[in-house]
């Protein structure tokens, strides 16, 4: 069984979820949307997903729109909560697990979603943060993803602007600032897998096969750590495979990818061992 | 804010965006490219509004085309785009780009806190995160307390009031009760914070019928309604139209152009098209059909997307 390189990521999405978490997305996240149903379908069946712009607990969607603001992303739905119902829990502490991305992130796993250059005359004015800025602070762990890794823009030493915190800013330390979260806990990108080590800094855990240790070192512009047990990703199940194509016939996950990535395949056997 | 009694508030399009002044504070309903009040965000720029203060979560087309029409000074959404689909909002980025508008950029979680400051009648409300983020700096007006109880630091936001909140509604009646399908978003909040209440509506309905279907915004904090079908084209108004990809592209590769491709959008769909009539006219029936037909499949409803 083929595979492409934008199936694989979403599966590692997929994993850093664990069963019977409570977990949301932000908008324009095609990647982390398809992964969060991958995750219940497969391995979290006890997982509570809410939806990230309809705020829709544990829909079973028949395809995922282009727009993260779609009523085929409530059906099935038991349940739809209000736009304060969510904010409210993950003030709490109760929602466990978040996933964001940014145009510009740091090594502390902050994230710069509102504009590249200065602020006053930026040189690209990003979309926004949505409600990141202050769920980062509450929600029980971030897993960050970027596809752009490659473009050596990405991964930086300083965000121009810091829209949603990791684990340390200028500012101070997660704790020194009083937040009730526990910070990035991954990175996932098209180049590798990073958690984070006890400065709060990423590491190198996990390398896709066709990529070297110097591609990931020249992308990355701030210091790379790299793990002592760095291995190979894992190689995507058939059943999640299955699963992706499933629930995302449209392939909107495939917008995040810049066309030459998406021309990165690979086969069960020979690239990858077969985890079937 | 105050309660609006008047038994019939059943007006025009012209009337209703009338509501809106000159360097209002404007509170935009819908999110993303759905239910967003558009019928009324042509209006305004028909009329030539300017100077506006436009407030809301996550939007796109309505922030975008209200600024590509230079009737924006402020903006202070969390987010303005078009998501992975179409990408960056043109006009908007243009506009922080050039600093012809200023950005102040916020978080859905911030803006909801001051819309319940505004209704509690409250001078402030604490939240936890911001702190750490550079969005303070956009925001002056935020101040650091200490709680009282427990000597943690908090930031202290203030009310948001916006002068007037325009809502798009799939239904209502002509006293102003409201039914919307959920994802509400912000509307409610809107709703209570917001000194006026202007609404679109698909159809006036008999109140009976808004009864049925649940009162989502109450009469009493309406101020006017109008009846306008695909008043939110080309976003969404489940359960009547998916929202109108091809028409986003138009738009979006209209604004990213600038120059006599923007004016001539403008031209052909908004100021050139005096009326909603005239816009759904140039929009195409044949097309605002085909909108409607995403309840028969999901072969259909794909379609739409594709």
């Amino acid at each position: 069984m083929s595979f492409s390189i934008d199936e694989w990521f979403v599966v590692l999405l997929a994993r850093t979820i664990r069963d019977r978490e409570v977990v949301f997305h932000g908008f324009g996240s095609p990647c982390a949307q398809v992964a969060m149903h991958v995750a219940r379908r497969t391995f979290a069946r006890d997982m509570l997903l809410i939806e990230g712009a309809t705020y829709a607990v544990n829909p079973e969607p028949p395809f995922i729109p282009p727009t993260g603001n779609d009523l085929s992303l409530q059906q099935g739905a038991r349940y739809r909560m209000r736009f304060e119902e969510f904010f409210d829990a993950a003030a709490r502490g109760d929602v466990d697990r978040m996933f964001l991305s940014g145009g510009q992130i740091d090594a502390y796993g902050n994230t710069n979603v509102t504009a590249i250059g200065p602020l006053d005359r930026p040189k690209v004015k990003l979309g926004g943060g949505g409600g990141g800025c202050n769920l980062a602070a509450t929600v029980r762990h971030l897993t960050l993803w970027t596809t752009r890794h490659r473009s050596g823009r990405t991964l930086v030493e300083r965000c121009d602007f810091i829209t949603d915190m990791g684990h340390r800013t200028p500012e101070g330390s997660r704790a020194e600032l009083g937040f009730t979260g526990g910070g990035p806990e991954w990175l996932v990108t098209e180049l590798g897998v990073f958690d984070y080590d006890a400065d709060g800094h990423a590491r190198l855990r996990r390398i896709f096969p066709d990529v070297s240790l110097d591609t990931v070192r020249a992308a990355t512009g701030f210091e790379l750590r790299v793990a002592g047990d760095l291995r190979p990703v894992d190689p995507p199940s058939s059943a999640e495979l299955a699963a992706v194509r499933t629930i995302d016939p449209l392939g909107v996950r495939r917008a995040e990818f810049s066309p030459e990535e998406l021309g990165r395949t690979f086969v069960h056997g020979t690239h990858a061992a077969c985890s079937c | 804010m105050p309660f609006h009694l008047d038994p019939d508030k059943l007006v025009d399009l012209e009337r209703a965006a009338g509501f809106v002044t000159d360097g209002a504070m404007v509170a935009l309903g819908g999110g993303l490219s759905a239910r967003l009040p558009m019928a009324l965000v042509r209006e305004l720029i028909r009329q030539g509004r300017r100077g506006l203060h436009v407030v809301g979560s996550a939007h796109g087309i309505d922030v975008d085309l209200l600024v590509a029409a230079g009737a924006v000074a402020v903006c202070e959404e969390s987010y303005v785009g078009f998501e992975q689909d179409l990408g960056l909002a043109p006009a908007y980025r243009r506009a922080a780009q050039e600093g012809t508008v200023e950005i102040r950029e916020s978080c859905c979680a911030t803006i909801l806190a001051q819309l319940r400051a505004a209704e509690f009648g409250l001078p402030f409300m604490p939240v936890r995160g911001v702190k750490g983020s550079d969005i303070r700096r956009l925001h002056p007006e935020y101040r650091e307390i200490t709680c009282p109880f427990t000597g943690e630091t908090l930031v202290a936001v203030p009310p948001l009031r916006p002068d007037v909140a325009l809502i798009h509604a799939p239904l209502g009646d002509r006293h102003g009760n409201l039914h919307l399908d959920q994802p509400y978003v912000l509307d409610e909040r809107f709703a209570a914070a917001a000194r006026n209440v202007v609404a679109t509506v698909e159809r006036v309905v008999s109140t009976e019928e808004v009864v049925r279907a649940g009162v989502t915004i109450p009469a009493h904090l309406v101020s006017a309604v109008a009846e306008v079908p695909y008043g939110a084209h080309p976003t969404s108004c489940y359960p009547a139209y998916a929202y109108d990809r091809p028409h986003l592209v138009e738009y979006t590769r209209a604004a990213a152009a600038g120059g006599t491709e923007l004016a001539r959008y403008l031209d052909r769909y908004v100021t050139g098209a005096p009326t909603e009539e005239a816009y759904r006219k140039a929009v195409g029936e044949d097309r605002l059909a085909k909108l409607t037909t995403w309840s028969a499949s999901t072969a259909a409803w794909k379609e739409l997307f594709a």
